[in-house]
């Protein structure tokens, strides 16, 4: 019981930042909340709403997105785009999860 | 959609209550109607009030949800915790050694008015000083949350730098500390504030007393009789040398012998100088000659000028004790320092 709680955990732990990568990797067209979950999803990465809506605004806040609502079908979106500053930080947060990758592939073979 | 709206503004009741509540509360209504939508779709009919339940059970408890959008799941964040807990150390310790000497002063004044002093006596004035340094530290426990507390929600860019976080020189550890070395915050502080006493005292004596207003008339009782003005040379004297002691400090930042000397003579000289005020009458101006035009009856002015001048021979106490304390380490620090060579 304990084993599985500590195991969740740490998946917990690896995939948010994983998440936060994702979501700015996928934000170079605007997207609102609900599409971009299902882009993500199509893609293969399963994101619970609950963990999605408060990031991309906690991202916002960063400065890293930026938002606009618009109406569509007659039912305000919130839309979401990567901003300038988010730009500059991409590749970097890129080059990093590559090394990572790298890094751990030796480790784990 | 009923439903939809009312999960909705149930979750908007548990958010915390930050700027964009309402924003979040579109964003969410937004979302259910598309995934509803979507499930229409899907079942190929209109949405019924059964797909409605469906898709918010699926979504999950309205507390649930509005948890996810609170940034402050906590009262008191990692980011000012250092900060709390240095504060709640000053704090706890303030109130220890204030009420240790409040409790002291009381026994000594239960000896000086001759009453019984009694072993029960004694022990009740030592146990209710005890209960008063934890009843006022309770207190005080619960002032300092409150102030971290609206700290941590309402000042988003508070932020101390503490030493540790600068550049940290490992090579500090090797280092032993230095008896020596003096500390330049404490020797700012009390240059500054031996220059206020030094003004006060000289320029503007008149300034401290008590003011009374009666209607139009105000009556005014200066605070330092003409008993105590004969002094000031004397103190003025102390506190000029405490003054250049403390800037030749400054300026060398070691100790030697010939300072550790000064600082003994001027801290023995303050010493003598607080006894000789707490023997002598009249030091202050609140007597009962002083209140003989002022609108108060005889009675109330009796009971004032005691209550006053208690007060006064406390500060002094509290002032002896000071002093004395560092008078002790400068002895301490020279014998050392002697042994050493």
């Amino acid at each position: 019981m304990a084993n599985t709680e500590s195991l969740e955990n740490v998946v917990l732990e690896l995939r948010r930042g994983v998440i936060v990568l994702a979501a700015l990797s996928q934000l170079s067209t605007e997207q609102y909340g609900y599409s971009l979950l299902k882009q993500l999803s199509e893609q293969g990465l399963e994101v619970d709403q609950g963990t999605l809506y408060p990031l991309l605004r906690r991202l916002e806040t960063q400065g890293l997105l930026e938002s606009v609502w618009k109406l569509e079908e007659a039912r305000p979106r919130r839309y979401y785009v990567i901003s300038a500053e988010g730009k500059k930080i991409l590749p970097k947060l890129k080059k990093e999860w590559s090394d990572i990758v790298s890094v751990m592939k030796k480790m784990l073979a | 959609m009923k439903l939809i709206n009312r999960y909705v503004s149930e979750v908007g009741k548990h958010l915390p209550l930050i700027q964009g509540r309402e924003d979040i509360e579109k964003e969410l209504r937004s979302t259910l109607e598309d995934m509803l939508e979507e499930r229409a779709t899907k079942a190929g009919r209109p949405a019924d009030e059964a797909m409605e339940i469906e898709l918010l059970k699926e979504y999950g408890s309205p507390q649930k949800v509005a948890m996810t959008y609170n940034p402050h799941p906590y009262l008191i964040g990692p980011r000012v915790f250092p900060f709390f807990l240095m504060i709640l150390k000053i704090v706890f310790f303030g109130i220890a050694i204030g009420l240790s000497v409040v409790t002291i002063i009381q026994l000594l004044s239960q000896l000086s008015t001759g009453a019984m002093f009694m072993g029960a006596d004694f022990m009740k004035t030592i146990l209710q000083g005890a209960g008063n340094i934890i009843s006022t530290s309770i207190g005080a426990f619960g002032y300092v949350v409150v102030a971290f507390v609206l700290i941590e929600r309402f000042v988003p860019d508070f932020k101390i730098d503490f030493e540790e976080e600068k550049e940290w020189d490992p090579a500090a550890l090797a280092k032993e500390p230095d008896a020596d070395s003096v500390s330049r915050g404490e020797l700012i502080a009390e240059i500054v504030f031996t220059f206020v006493g030094l003004a006060i005292l000289n320029f503007y004596p008149q300034i401290l007393g008590m003011y009374f207003f009666s209607g139009e008339q105000s009556f005014f009782i200066p605070l330092f009789s003409d008993v105590f003005l004969q002094f000031v040379p004397w103190i003025n004297l102390i506190f000029l040398a405490e003054i250049a002691v403390d800037i030749y400090l400054l300026r060398n930042a070691v100790w030697t012998t010939a300072t550790r000397v000064a600082k003994i003579i001027i801290e023995g000289a303050s010493l003598v100088l607080a006894i000789v005020f707490v023997r002598t009458t009249d030091i202050i101006g609140f007597t009962a000659e002083s209140f003989a035009n002022s609108p108060f009856t005889p009675e109330q002015a009796e009971r004032f000028v005691t209550v006053a001048n208690v007060s006064i021979t406390i500060g002094i106490i509290v002032v002896v004790v000071i002093v004395s304390v560092e008078l002790i380490k400068a002895v301490i620090g020279l014998v050392k320092s002697l042994n050493k060579k």
